[in-house]
């Protein structure tokens, strides 16, 4: 945030716009008359923004007169709207008195409108602060799965990302500063995320539909990660942290920095992480039941091979600012290598090289420039400006056995600009105008996806209203999305089913080379250049009432549509990620004669639509609070995979000596083979096609906090979601019901959590999926406050899983393969200054 | 004021929306020619014992500059067909291929740019197997903006561009080393700039970069000084060459050069200078000039890494009569070819596989040498003289001629007629013309692109 300086003011003074300029002048106070010291109070939509001083006081120069909205913020109370006339008198005095809110509250940063736990009508949650300190983690997922509503795709701990409300992938947008993150981590599941976690100053969550702000791939929801790579002021801060871990002899540093002059400000951070394997508490391989498992636990040790993650990340920021704004840009270099355990070529060659060979890793590197600028115009009609730019270039290399297997590259330049206008007859809002192009290619053996390049081009509208206690917040966007493919392949491949009559017991392998004959035909690569054109529309209405002083009540209501990606699309090829064979949209399953091929398909390509309500009801003041949510979602013409009960080659050279036995048989049971490791076709994969039907997904959030005392605090959450085709099944990968406590003691020095999350057994399943067991994690951790040199330090001990519970999610890929660490201690040290 | 226009824009356009009430959504589908025999790439049985490379059985393809103007057309050369047409910046640029001939290469001198076409057609070792690729062709945005690009030599995986530099505007000469990775990648180019400008040469050899050195005027026993009178040894360090040794041998009026597997030659005016790498260091011996040369010097080399033997080629000032020679760089010998051409060479190349060479003239002749062994020594002798035009070559436009690319993947060649607007398909296994493509306009140049059969230059 800007911060106005009383020189800045000064200057301000000076300018032609303030022609009627007033000054207020007041008093932040709490319900027992005592000053709020630090509270941050902003004037709605302009460039005041100012924090109060010891005796909790603030002051306002130069305001316009007229109507206008105060909002002040501060740690452990509850945001306060307040609607002020200023009028033409000199000075006018004001007290204005916060309610303690024992959930934290935090405002988003990158909506033009303003958005917090308690007082939007659609659901939004920040993490930051120490909080974000203590929850991060190697990946975005597991750094977020605290959250009410957020799970983690834990995929090995090395590449999860979040799932909100069930939905994923295409579904959620990762967003840098509001920038799109510009990886491929929303193709693939063993993609990571190009952004961390402990570098970031604040990372907020949109729950629901977020199609308004981000456009089409936020349809199930936007993790924003906040930096201050373009500062936006020149105090001199930063923060230094350094933490080792047990369980995979993690050691991870980081430091930023923000510093500068009146008129520059300049900003660095950097971390350096490095871990090895991590220590389970069982045989990581989950076997199956009625599968031959002898020997397994020994053969095994209890650490999940090919874990191991190396990263780094050096950005480095620059801005000019003046009285009314600053413009500033960043350039970051991230680098990540990580393992990609489960990505071998099926299960059965996984058994014959244990040892002394190099597993698939990832080599990922992205370049990122930002671009960023607010002026405040405070004009008539504007008020204020704001301009995020940004280019970013990514690529990831996938090694395997010292080649190069897949490469994948994203490059992308986007440009936002929002446009916040002045108060227009109660009305506070901006129209955000959005560009973004990038080109995604993949080469290499799991080039599943042809090169693309799409291009979106959108304009939306963000307006609120108080009407009394009611708050009214309303958006519309629209957007131009193309994709362009020059070359989609659609080769002659040799699917197959396993049928039984097919197959003779032990003799599989050889049925097979029969099968797999090169017959004439083959080889024939069909080729289409294929160009989408879509116009996704998104409307939504909401209302926040404060129904009796303390308590509101929200309802959001939205229709939102996504243009589906290209990898939905124009897919054709193993994804060695989800063990499938990969079929977009634009395909389909044909019959000639009894022989299945596939083909173009003839359905129409639309796009997908969510119909989204939500309810909130919350408590937001007082020593006890409490948030409800829930939603009801009816998504129509929904793309998912769906199994085709054909077989295909992974495309991997298997060497595979003549006579190996090719498995358990082959009875034709589609189950396990999506996505799990007990597969018993080697070097084949299933073949599964995108295909659109409609869903309806409904659950509930729900927090609840009691402040007992001033240290003592209790907080219970739970979350639920179900994922259902609207014609009966579900959804794969659903989170399951989760529910958990936790219990935090916070004095001046020390500050104690101990949290018990239990996660129920999820037996809603897809047909290709397993039932997953329920487990109970606990962790702890302890922080202390001690003061070295004259620095701020925190010496702190977090313990996660203490019980060494055998836990597999239920979300992941790699349920089968890879459960959650066991037991680790972790010991870190903070500063600050 | 006018602010209030985009909001009012924006909610006619919303409302029109909100009555519509949803989006669209619309695909469009074209297919092209499929690609056949590419291997589907899945067919790895179980079991079954072959090869994993997934291959693409071709010809390759060709690129053809079109004579006065700016445009690049690119054409199967398994069924003639004309692929792609696209206009190139400049007209009339320098024709040629990349290091691997997956990327054909564009060159405006005086213009100072180098551009690159994809071919659409390559290969990438998997390390388990081959990959073959084949796509539409496309322009590149990879570009090189040296000063005065003039000789571009390939040599096993890299090419090397000498950028003369400008007297003039006081740019320096320079060299840009690039594979054909780096510039499908959009990498960094490899470079070298010296501290004045030349006519130079230089020869990319693994790490080493050999290239020809412009001393001080005063010192420099060129005749012409613009033309270097030493070679320096420079070796590859993060991206840049930098000076290892420079050969003792002098080399005046340095012009021309060319490699085989072990040796480097240089063209002088006192004989043909040939360095070789003797552990770290590079020797140097230079091969003097003999007397069927009459007074004219080596200006042109050629060599290729099957053959044991450098072809030099001499000429006066001004075109005249050319003279081939022999040059053995073990027995440091310079030897006339018993055939030497009675019309004007316009063109010389060795053919993919190093066993033959072949000489074009502007009489629209096709002189293909063989290698004849005898005695244990071998020197090329005339195997077919071959008419490859039926026109009268003095109707041959102004500014243009016969021109000819070999093929990286087979004996062929093909040869561009611009006078009867076709290329010929020419095989050098019977020494026949097999084939032509009709062309509707004259060709100025033609380049061969596609998947090498084997080291090449």
């Amino acid at each position: 945030m800007y911060k106005v300086t009383k020189v800045a003011l000064l200057v301000g003074a000076l300018l032609p716009t303030s022609l009627f300029a007033q000054s207020i002048e007041g008093v932040v106070i709490n319900k027992n008359g005592k000053a709020v010291a630090g509270a941050n109070v902003l004037v709605e939509g302009t460039i005041f923004n100012t924090v109060t001083d010891n005796e909790g006081r603030f002051v306002f120069d130069d305001l316009k007169a007229g109507p206008t909205e105060l909002h002040i913020s501060a740690a452990g109370f509850a945001h306060l709207h307040q609607d002020i006339e200023v009028t033409d008198q000199q000075t006018q005095q004001m007290t204005l008195t916060l309610s303690r809110s024992p959930i934290e509250v935090i405002d988003v940063v990158a909506t033009p409108i303003h958005m917090s736990v308690m007082e939007s009508a659609s659901p939004v949650s920040v993490l930051a602060g120490e909080r974000l300190r203590r929850q991060q983690s190697s990946s975005l997922g597991d750094s977020l799965e605290k959250i009410v509503g957020v799970h983690t795709s834990f995929h090995a701990k090395v590449a999860s990302t979040p799932i909100i409300r069930g939905l994923s992938g295409p579904r959620v947008k990762i967003a840098q500063n509001g920038l799109d993150v510009s990886d491929v981590s929303r193709v693939g599941p063993d993609h990571s995320v190009a952004s961390e976690a402990s570098t970031a100053q604040q990372i907020e969550v949109l729950r629901g539909p977020a199609t308004l702000f981000y456009g089409s791939g936020a349809i199930g929801g936007v993790v924003n990660i906040v930096d201050g790579r373009v500062p936006t002021d020149s105090t001199t801060r930063g923060e230094w942290l350094v933490e080792t871990n047990s369980v995979d002899d993690q050691r991870l540093g980081s430091f930023n920095l923000t510093t500068g002059t009146d008129s520059f400000a300049f900003y660095a951070d950097g971390y350096v992480r490095e871990s090895n394997d991590y220590e389970v508490p069982v045989a990581p391989e989950l076997e199956e039941e009625g599968h031959d498992g002898e020997g397994h636990d020994d053969a095994h040790s209890k650490v999940v091979e090919n874990s191991a993650e190396e990263s780094s990340g050096l950005t480095l920021g620059a801005s000019y600012l003046f009285d009314k704004g600053y413009v500033g840009i960043s350039v970051e270099q991230f680098d990540r290598k990580y393992g990609i355990p489960g990505h071998s070529h099926g299960e059965e060659e996984a058994h014959e090289h244990e040892e002394g060979e190099e597993g698939v890793f990832a080599d990922l590197e992205q370049t990122r420039i930002q671009l960023q600028g607010e002026y405040n115009v405070q004009g008539e009609w504007i008020s204020k400006i704001q301009i995020r730019g940004g280019y970013s270039d990514y690529e990831h290399v996938e090694v395997e056995e010292g080649q190069n297997g897949t490469i994948f590259e994203n490059q992308t330049e986007e440009l936002r600009l929002d446009t916040v206008h002045s108060q227009l007859r109660g009305w506070n809002g901006a129209v955000s105008l959005h560009y973004k192009s990038s080109a995604v290619a993949a080469q290499g053996e799991e080039a599943f996806t042809p090169p693309s390049d799409s291009q979106t081009l959108a304009l939306a509208i963000m307006e609120e209203k108080h009407f009394g206690n009611v708050l009214l917040q309303l958006g519309a966007r629209v957007e131009r999305v193309s994709l362009t493919a020059e070359n989609v392949l659609l080769p002659k491949i040799d699917a197959h089913g396993h049928d039984e009559d097919e197959h003779d017991e032990g003799e599989a392998g050889h049925q097979h080379e029969d099968e797999h004959g090169h017959e004439e035909g083959e080889g024939i690569t069909r080729v289409f250049r294929a160009d989408h054109e879509f116009t996704p529309v998104s409307v939504s209405a909401g209302v926040v009432w404060d129904f009796i002083p303390g308590y509101n009540l929200g309802l959001s209501i939205s229709r939102s549509e996504r243009a589906p990606s290209a990898s939905e699309l124009l897919s054709f090829g193993p994804h060695i990620g989800t063990r499938t064979f990969e079929v977009g949209a634009l395909f389909a399953l044909h019959e000639e004669g009894d022989e299945p091929y596939i083909g173009l398909t003839e359905e129409v390509i639309d796009l997908e639509t969510a119909n989204n309500i939500d309810l909130t009801f919350r408590k937001t003041q007082g020593d006890f609070g409490f948030v409800f949510n829930a939603f009801y979602n009816q998504v129509d013409n929904y793309y998912y995979q769906s199994f085709t009960g054909l077989f295909a080659e992974d495309g991997h050279d298997h060497g595979h000596e003549e006579g190996e036995d090719d498995g358990h048989g082959h009875e034709g049971d589609s189950e396990d083979s999506h996505s799990e490791e007990g597969d018993s076709h080697a070097g084949e994969l299933p073949v599964f096609i995108f295909q659109t039907d409609d869903v309806i997904l409904h659950g509930f959030e729900a927090q609840i906090a009691w402040q007992a005392t001033d240290e003592f605090k209790a907080t219970v959450f739970s979350d639920f979601v179900r994922a259902r085709l609207k014609d009966g099944g579900s959804l794969p990968r659903t989170p399951p019901l989760r529910f958990g406590t936790e219990l935090s003691y916070e004095n001046a020095h020390l500050s104690a959590h101990l949290g018990v999350t239990r996660f129920q057994q999820q037996d809603r399943i897809a047909p290709e999926e397993t039932v997953t067991q329920g487990y109970t994690l606990v962790d702890i951790s302890v922080s202390y406050d001690v003061s070295v040199l004259d620095q701020d330090m925190s010496v702190y001990l977090k313990g996660s899983n203490l019980t060494n519970t055998e836990a597999r999610v239920h979300t992941s890929f790699l349920k089968n393969v890879a459960p959650r660490p066991g037991r680790s201690i972790a010991l870190g040290v903070r500063g600050y200054f | 004021m006018t602010h209030s226009f985009p909001l009012s824009l924006l909610a006619a356009s919303m409302s029109v929306l909100f009555l519509t009430g949803c989006g669209d959504a619309e695909t469009t589908i074209i297919e092209k020619d499929p690609i056949v025999g590419a291997d589907d790439g899945h067919d790895h049985g179980d079991g079954c014992n072959q090869s994993n490379d997934i291959l693409i059985d071709s010809k390759g393809r060709l690129a053809i500059t079109q004579a006065d103007s700016n445009m690049l057309h690119l054409f199967d050369l398994d069924d003639n067909s004309q692929l792609d047409s696209m206009s190139t910046v400049h007209n009339d640029m320098t024709l040629s291929a990349s290091a691997d001939f997956r990327f054909v290469t564009l060159k405006a001198r005086n213009q100072d740019l180098m551009q690159f076409v994809d071919s659409g057609f390559w290969r990438e070792d998997h390390g388990s197997h081959l990959h073959d690729f084949e796509q539409g062709p496309t322009m590149t945005s990879f570009e090189l903006t040296g000063s005065r690009p003039t000789h571009a030599i390939s040599h096993q995986g890299q090419l090397a561009i000498f950028n003369d530099g400008d007297a003039e505007n006081g740019i320096p000469a320079s060299v840009h080393v690039v594979t054909d990775n780096i510039i499908s990648t959009q990498g960094e180019p490899r470079s070298l700039t010296f501290a004045t400008n030349m006519h130079g040469v230089a020869e990319p050899r693994g790490e080493h970069l050999l290239a020809s050195i412009r001393r001080d005027d005063a010192e420099s026993t060129s005749a012409n000084k613009i033309l270097p009178d030493q070679v320096g040894v420079f070796h590859l360090h993060d991206g840049a060459y930098e000076l290892e040794q420079t050969l003792e041998t002098l080399c005046p009026n340095l012009h021309g050069a060319a490699q085989n597997q072990d040796y480097t030659a240089f063209g002088c005016s006192d004989g043909v200078l040939v360095a070789h790498q003797d552990n770290a260091q590079y020797e140097s011996v230079k091969i003097d000039n003999i007397p069927e040369l009459a007074g004219k010097r080596v200006g042109n080399l050629r060599g290729h890494v099957n053959a044991d033997a450098l072809i030099g080629i001499a000429s006066g000032h001004g075109g005249g009569p050319a003279t081939l020679v022999s040059l053995d760089p073990v027995a440091n010998t310079m030897q006339a070819l018993e055939w030497q051409p009675e019309a004007n060479p316009v063109g010389y190349a060795f053919s993919y596989d190093g066993e033959q060479f072949l000489v074009l003239d502007d009489q629209g002749y096709l002189n293909i040498l063989g290698l004849h062994t005898e005695g244990g020594s071998a020197h090329w002798e005339l195997a077919s003289r071959l008419d490859i035009s039926q026109q009268d070559p003095a109707t041959m436009p102004e500014g243009m001629s016969f021109t000819m690319t070999v093929a990286q993947n087979g004996k062929y060649v093909y040869v561009s007629d611009p006078i009867a607007q076709h290329i010929l398909h020419v095989s050098l296994a019977n020494m026949q013309i097999e084939g032509d493509i009709e062309l509707d306009f004259a060709p100025a140049a033609i380049a061969w692109v596609g998947v090498a059969e084997q080291d090449s230059e």
